[in-house]
């Protein structure tokens, strides 16, 4: 080869490079077209025009200031760009990515010798890159309203940054679900769907105690600035509002509500380029590493415990403080209940477990995976397996992550039911124990079924184990109530009922009705042990497997 | 010498499907190399792992010394790959496709990688199709275009899928004579068919897979001495004494199926060049005057499909 032998890749392309990318460059050359891009920024400023002229008019005609007129049509303006942004770019970055792989030249990407990084960031930019061009025909509009409307830049420069930190998430999940999920079809409704999610349907995890989960969209810090980009009279009592929350609570410290967003948008952000890196580098790897996500699993828990600790105090973690607060419910007595506080412990459980059973999914090694893994350590001269490769066995990682995620949701739970709100009540250790318990078989049963016996399996499980038995529990304890008993020992069959019925028998301040009182709690420890010991029989089962595939790979000629 | 192209013991599963089973071949520097095979034999998982595209079940696999399997960097910075179909972007023209893939791998300025597309795009002789959209052209342009871009970094070790399917005779005569070209300038080319005889026609030296096995490899006579097809027909046609000419054939040893039909006996023969010498020779002995003597071995096509057959059977 003439042109440079001696240069790496990170010489040629470094990622960071890129105004000089080649595939930021192709897909700037392809989807800025005139023909393409002329059409679309002709739409895009006839709506931002209207939008900016419709605004301005009817504040006229309410007789407002020429600021105050001018201010609601930057948050006419904001909606125009997420759709762009977040709807149509995630679409496109999602949609472009499977169709590379469909056409079949994502072999040719692969094979080019630029860093995975600078591949994912020519993708991330330029797969959007019309969407982009569209966001900035929108800007002058956005300009002149915020001039014209006074608007401080302490108030539209944090939310254009979270606007852009968002957009650059939602583009991530767009790009390692195009990435991950073969079926063009299924990655664009896949990307939409997680995206969907992200925004508007794991955010409500927040009314149940899981704040940390709508620091995923724009809205904490657009409803931050709202004060700012409201006509002045409204905007003056919706600050009085925020006066009392001023800023968004981390164990003891505070941080305004566009740091906090940024910081955990940008956790989010840096797991899935690392995944997408992994993927470029090797297309057979795991999305993460073991270290990698046990390290995200316990930086989940510290933002969930970091950001729910301090809200339990005043009250507003609960969900009936929300509910009250815009008027749902009328209530009396201004203290949170009993049972509200066991079923926010109880989904705290469930989404550790489920955030467990994603984390396993991705670091557990099939069974082809492991023989290759075996076989290249025999290349290598080794007699056993690197503990951090992808072949090698998971069960230890998500062992510490139940153990992890278990005292997240004991710390969770004990600090709601030791709040002053539950007084003389506390949660003896010996409920970390069972957490514990839930946790590891749970986790180890998914964990072994899956690394021995495979993903059919492993699905069949799930099916049988885990939603039949919520199914028919359900069907039967709506007959009546004397068949409610029988239908909570079905429903304790499955694994996502455990976190709940934990909480319901092991809490002191669980009020259980009358006809479950005893049935949940004895389902509960019974299905417990059997899930133990199904967990340690296949845990033992697997490591049989593993030592004679070994021994079997080992002694090939 | 290190062998450009050095398999060693290369299996491929799907499952419990064995696609590539045990395969161990080397590849001299220079040489265009086939590997043939009806469809299903492994050649495209075999390139695929050449390419450092697939992560094989086990085995080894070297390209100018390099580890594929352990230095995927260095391994595609030597490594041209052209896949089976050739895919093209639908949303770039030939020259954007082109230029991309020369600013992708460092070939200099925007003027120096506008000369470059021209020489491959002149190689490949599709100059006059350089402002087309990709997707306006045809199988065979397609084909062209792909390989163009292949040759771009001028690598030291070509992979090309099945590069003359889709091409027309005069096409698959300029990719012979580009091929002869490259491997003459150093550069080991490894390409594949399931058509046998195009590739003897193109290649120095060639292998053939089936069902995932390397059933023979080296010239093109020594592949079908090595899969056992060494029957040839022979057609003699004498202006007189044809039976005593059919009696005298009968009698000698390999030969077989003896027919006579008009002035031409008609037979097929299993020895090698020498008895067959000794046909001529006896037979002019014995006084028959002789006024064509024509040998007709088995094409390569023949054999490749018998051994198909012959494996499915199995």
């Amino acid at each position: 080869m003439k042109s440079g032998d001696s240069k790496t890749a990170r010489d040629t392309h470094p990622a960071w490079r890129i105004w000089d990318n080649p595939l930021f460059l192709r897909y700037c050359r392809s989807r800025l077209r005139p023909r393409g891009l002329g059409v679309s920024l002709l739409i895009t400023v006839l709506i931002a025009g209207f939008i900016v002229a419709l605004c301005g008019s009817i504040g006229l005609r309410g007789r407002l200031g020429a600021a105050d007129a001018a201010r609601p049509g930057v948050i006419a303006l904001l909606v125009l760009q997420s759709l762009v942004l977040f709807v149509l770019g995630t679409a496109q970055v999602a949609g472009g990515m499977t169709a590379e792989r469909d056409e079949g030249v994502i072999d040719y990407q692969r094979l080019i010798p630029m860093t995975p990084m600078a591949k994912v960031f020519g993708y991330l930019f330029g797969l959007p890159a019309r969407e982009y061009a569209m966001f900035l025909a929108t800007l002058p509009f956005t300009a002149w309203s915020l001039w014209r409307g006074g608007v401080d830049w302490r108030v539209w420069l944090p939310l254009y940054l979270v606007l852009f930190s968002s957009t650059l998430l939602y583009h991530f999940t767009g790009l390692v679900t195009g990435t991950v999920v073969r079926n063009r079809r299924w990655a664009f409704l896949v990307s939409m769907g997680l995206v969907f999610s992200l925004y508007t349907v794991i955010p409500q995890m927040a009314k149940f105690g899981l704040v940390f989960f709508k620091y995923l969209t724009i809205t904490p810090v657009f409803e931050e600035c709202l004060p700012g980009l409201l006509p002045e009279s409204a905007g003056r009592g919706l600050k009085a509002i925020h006066a009392f929350a001023p800023t968004v609570k981390f164990f003891g410290l505070d941080f305004s509500e566009a740091v906090f967003t940024a910081f955990s948008q940008g956790g989010l952000i840096l797991t899935f380029a690392v995944m997408l890196r992994r993927k470029w580098r090797r297309a057979e790897s795991h999305l993460l590493g073991k270290p990698w996500a046990a390290g995200f699993f316990v930086w989940i828990q510290l933002i969930l415990l970091g950001n729910a600790l301090p809200l339990i105090e005043t009250g507003t973690l609960f969900p009936s403080h929300a509910f009250r607060r815009a008027g749902i419910v009328r209530v009396s007595v201004e203290a949170p209940l009993a049972g509200e506080a066991v079923a926010m412990s109880g989904i705290y459980g469930l989404a550790t477990l489920a955030l467990l059973f994603v984390l396993a999914g991705m670091i557990t090694p099939s069974l082809d995976k492991q023989v290759r893994g075996w076989r290249r350590a025999r290349k290598q001269g080794r007699r056993s397996l690197p503990r951090f490769c992808d072949a090698s066995s998971s069960a230890g990682f998500v062992l510490g992550m139940a153990a992890v995620g278990a005292t997240g949701w004991y710390l969770f739970t004990r600090g709601l039911v030791e709040s002053r709100w539950f007084p003389g009540q506390a949660v003896p250790l010996s409920t970390l124990g069972y957490f514990i318990a839930v946790m590891a078989a749970c986790g180890l049963s998914f964990q072994a079924l899956l690394e021995g016996r495979g993903a059919r399996v492993l699905g069949l499980a799930a099916i049988f184990a885990g939603v039949v038995p919520l199914m028919a529990g359900a069907v039967l304890s709506v007959i009546s109530n004397r068949m409610a008993p029988a239908a909570s020992w079905l429903i304790g069959i499955s694994p996502a009922s455990m976190p709940f019925y934990a909480s319901g028998s092991l809490l002191s301040i669980s009020e259980l009705p009358v006809h479950l009182a005893r049935a949940v709690p004895r389902a509960f420890h019974f299905w417990l042990i059997v899930l133990l010991l199904a967990a340690c029989r296949l845990l033992i089962g697997l490591r049989a497997a593993r030592r004679a595939m070994a021994a079997e790979v080992l002694r090939e000629p | 010498m290190i062998a450009a192209i050095d398999i060693r013991c290369l299996r491929v599963d799907y499952g419990d499907f064995v696609a590539v089973n045990d395969l161990t071949l080397a590849v001299p520097p220079g040489e265009v190399f086939g590997l043939v095979g009806p469809n299903g034999a492994g050649k495209t998982s075999t390139f695929r792992v050449l390419a450092t595209l697939m992560e094989p079940t086990y085995g080894e696999v070297f390209l100018d010394g390099v580890d594929v399997l352990e230095d995927h960097e260095n391994a595609r910075r030597i490594i041209g790959y052209m896949p089976d179909l050739a895919p093209v972007p639908t949303d770039l023209k030939v020259w954007e496709f082109l230029d991309f893939h020369a600013a992708a791998y460092g070939l200099g300025s925007r003027s120096q990688r506008r000369e470059r597309v021209a020489e491959c795009l002149e190689e490949v002789a599709l100059t006059d199709q350089a402002g087309k959209w990709c997707k306006q052209l045809s199988r065979g342009q397609t084909q062209r275009v792909v390989l163009a871009k292949t040759l771009l970094h001028r690598p030291r070790v070509l992979i090309l899928d099945e590069p003359a399917s889709g091409l027309d005779p005069l096409a698959r005569r300029e990719l012979r004579h580009t091929l002869r070209g490259l491997a003459a300038g150093g550069a080991t080319v490894f390409v594949s068919s399931h058509i046998l005889g195009e590739l003897a026609e193109m290649c120095t030296s060639l292998c053939v897979m089936n069902r995932g096995r390397l059933l023979a490899s080296g010239t093109a006579d020594e592949v079908r001495h090595q899969l056992g097809n060494t029957t040839r027909v022979l057609k003699i046609t004498a202006l007189a004494r044809h039976g005593e000419a059919a009696e005298w054939l009968s009698s000698r040893h390999g030969v077989h199926d003896l027919r006579i039909s008009g002035h031409q006996i008609v037979f097929n023969f299993t020895g090698d060049d020498e008895t067959q010498a000794d046909l001529m020779e006896g037979l002019i002995r014995l006084g028959i005057r002789l006024r064509t003597f024509e040998e007709k071995r088995s094409s390569f096509e023949e054999i490749l499909v018998e051994v198909a057959e012959t494996n499915r059977s199995l």
